[in-house]
């Protein structure tokens, strides 16, 4: 009999909390993170060659280093953020094309957003964004996850994207991504289909830029020389074959041939060459990285040491190129040295 | 080191001349500036192209800009009449060319593919884009900042090569 | 090209459509420039009487330099496209007003660079590339053929690599680098025109072109370390 009471009185209880009081948890969860997170979001003002510029940026560590979009800080001056009332200058650390962001540094203590991870998220996980669109307060966003994507208007982006049914204003370019615990999943960046929807950078992206800053003071993409086409059947799940080896390359140096099928780069799987540009994406010149190819039926496994990505800053290359085996792109007689 | 020196560069750079646009793309471009030009006059109201008109038939006798009221009535008026008879005497493209206008208005929503043009003739491409442009530079010109919210990425790949 | 310094009514298109590159000779330029000034000149004078099909003659002389210009600064054809009729239709509102101080030639690519240099500052980083074909004319390039011959290690592969790797060094020069350099180097263009196209002095022109020439050297260094198989 008391058994029975206490089943009843949970069971009503039950019935109790899926009424009204769920709809408005919702509300309360997105308020709440609006409420938690706003003030480690910041206005910033810079000049460009284009002329005055506004955007987001937020904190992310309590000594003022901060993330904001390329467009934003990437190639700025006279920076300075907002925050709470104030203004303050601040400095570029580093900016980078590749993965569309910047990071800039106000000397302040500040509050910091936690990192979150964007694996857990789902289609349709909800998430908030708060930015400074226009000449607005700091304004929160709410929307949902609707998609990973890699490709866009014609060509890939460098890593996948995350897309999100989620309205941003202009002004907002650098504004974070928060899931519904508070912790930042991404770096909203680009308008889809006039404004109804964006483009976030995966925290995660952002976060592999910033420990290439704290470990060499500068992103470090990595490169190992090997261009990769779609097999008509796959091999070992995957249809990631090598067409090419380029020469003098760390992927020609290791023993990478062509006609390789690629199953996986360190820790990401390769089943269709669009992995590739993930796994691309996380290399870190110098590093060494595992790489499974399925050559025949042999499963093989190469130490790669990758070397800069030709589209970074002029670098001496890490490998030693032997004089010997120097190409010559184009046989035109030579000019003497001009006098400036 | 070896490096390319001047000359090198010069000499891929004179190649740069051959990048040509598509076969018919030449001989069609003056028939798109014309079927632009009837566009322009049937957009723009009367009145601004008797200001327009007016203002160059000033400029062509060195007369100061028409300030004066009278005299600005008298021209527009003068105008009118002149350029009545003027599209009178247009030929029937005219109306062909108001009725191709919404086509050209329509490709806003679909996504531009990065494929080698096509001949302008077949491609309807989107003057839009430079109009916008023109609307946020006024935008730009008052004082108020640029709001950043890319709509294209600022980087992007097209090969698999890593 | 035609030698013509009268202008007889009936004359070909074809003849006008002539984009092939320049000679380059001095004296053979200067020959063409003078026959070229004096034909403008009657057809800027015609237009400004009202004869409008004496503009459609300068649209359709101009159009290929003009093309040439603006692509190789935009490296885009639909953009380049766009301000071409965006250029011309200025062109025929300000004619009137042209005094003859200038050459026509120097004042329509005035107009040109100016509004492309506007497009560039408004269009910013982002933009999609939307490159011509190599025309077929190439191969018979004497430069093209030294590059390809085959003794040399270089194949056409290697040099269409070098051609995609000069088109994105183009891009990362500043607007104004790149409009001297497709002036200087692509569209030919004496540095005297070019200093009076830009309002600079013809010392500025240098320097800048040797700058753009250090960076472009230095991008395709870079690539270097990569080539073609």
């Amino acid at each position: 009999m008391l058994a029975k009471l206490a089943f009843l009185a949970a069971a009503a209880s039950l019935s109790a909390q899926q009424t009204p009081e769920s709809a408005t948890s919702l509300s309360r969860e997105v308020k709440d993170v609006f409420d938690r997170c706003a003030k480690a979001v910041v206005k910033i003002e810079a000049t460009d060659q284009h002329g005055e510029l506004s955007g987001t940026g937020f904190f992310v560590d309590p000594t003022g280093t901060l993330y904001t979009a390329y467009s934003v800080g990437g190639e700025a001056e006279n920076v300075t953020v907002e925050f709470k009332g104030k203004k303050y200058p601040a400095r570029q650390l580093m900016a980078d094309l590749r993965s569309g962001i910047a990071m800039l540094k106000v000397d302040l203590a500040s509050p910091a957003l936690p990192i979150g991870n964007s694996d857990q998220l789902e289609i349709a996980t909800p998430v908030v964004a708060i930015g400074y669109p226009l000449d607005l307060a700091e304004t929160p966003s709410f929307g949902m996850i609707a998609g990973f994507d890699r490709k866009c208007f014609g060509g890939y982006f460098p890593t996948r994207h995350l897309r999100v049914n989620l309205p941003p204003q202009r002004g907002e370019g650098g504004a974070p991504l928060l899931n519904l615990k508070g912790e930042v999943v991404g770096i909203l960046l680009y308008s889809f289909e006039n404004n109804s929807s964006c483009y976030a950078l995966p925290i995660e992206a952002a976060e592999k830029i910033r420990a290439d800053f704290v470990r060499f003071g500068e992103p470090r993409h990595g490169w190992i020389g090997a261009n990769v086409a779609e097999a008509s059947a796959p091999v070992e799940g995957s249809r990631a074959v090598t067409k090419e080896i380029m020469k003098d390359t760390p992927a020609a140096e290791s023993g990478m041939k062509a006609g390789d099928v690629v199953l996986q780069i360190g820790r990401t799987k390769v089943h269709e060459p669009e992995d590739i540009l993930d796994a691309s994406f996380f290399l870190t010149a110098g590093d060494v990285v595992p790489i499974t190819v399925m050559r025949g039926n042999e499963k093989l496994t190469f130490s790669v040491q990758a070397d800069f990505h030709p589209a970074s800053h002029p670098r001496p290359p890490l490998l030693a190129a032997p004089l010997s085996n120097r190409a010559m792109p184009l046989n035109l007689q030579s000019a003497p040295e001009r006098t400036p | 080191m070896d490096e390319f020196n001047d000359n090198e560069i010069t000499k891929l750079l004179r190649l740069k001349r051959y990048e040509q646009p598509p076969p018919g793309y030449f001989e069609n471009f003056l028939h798109e500036f014309h079927r632009r030009q009837r566009d322009e006059l049937l957009r723009e109201p009367l009145w601004r192209i008797c200001i327009d008109r007016t203002r160059d038939f000033a400029a062509s006798f060195n007369l100061s800009t028409l300030t004066s009221y009278p005299a600005a009535v008298t021209a527009v008026l003068v105008c009118a009449a002149v350029l009545s008879l003027r599209i009178y005497q247009t030929p029937a493209p005219a109306t062909v060319a108001a009725t191709d206008r919404p086509v050209l208005v329509a490709p806003a929503s679909t996504e531009p593919e990065w494929t080698l043009a096509s001949p302008v003739a077949t491609r309807v491409f989107n003057t839009r884009s430079l109009r916008n442009m023109t609307k946020s530079a006024q935008t730009h010109r008052s004082g108020t900042p640029r709001y950043v919210l890319d709509s294209v990425p600022v980087s992007y790949e097209t090969t698999f090569k890593f | 090209m035609n030698p013509a310094i009268a202008l007889p009514p009936a004359r070909r298109l074809t003849d006008l459509l002539s984009s092939g590159p320049d000679a380059g000779v001095k004296s053979k330029r200067q020959a063409m420039d003078e026959s070229r000034k004096d034909e403008d000149q009657q057809l800027v004078a015609r237009t400004q009487e009202g004869d409008a099909s004496a503009f459609d003659q300068l649209v359709v002389k101009y159009t290929p330099r003009l093309y040439g210009l603006v692509y190789n600064m935009t490296s885009n054809h639909e953009d380049t496209n766009d301000l071409l009729q965006d250029i011309f239709s200025k062109a025929y509102k300000a004619i009137r007003g042209f005094r003859g101080k200038s050459s026509f030639y120097t004042w329509i690519h005035s107009i040109a660079v100016n509004m492309t240099l506007n497009f560039l500052k408004k269009r910013g980083r982002r933009f999609q590339l939307s490159l011509d074909d190599v025309d077929s004319s190439i191969q018979s390039d004497k430069e093209f053929l030294e590059a390809t011959a085959s003794s040399s290690p270089v194949r056409e592969a290697d040099l269409s690599e070098l051609q995609k790797r000069l088109n994105e060094a183009m891009m990362k020069l500043s607007d104004e680098h790149r409009a001297v350099v497709t002036m200087f180097h692509i569209q030919g263009m004496p540095h005297a025109e070019i200093s009076k196209i830009l309002r600079v002095s013809e010392g500025t022109v240098r320097s800048r072109l040797f700058y753009a020439n250090r960076q472009l050297q230095n991008y395709l260094d870079e690539f270097r370390k990569n080539p073609v198989t």
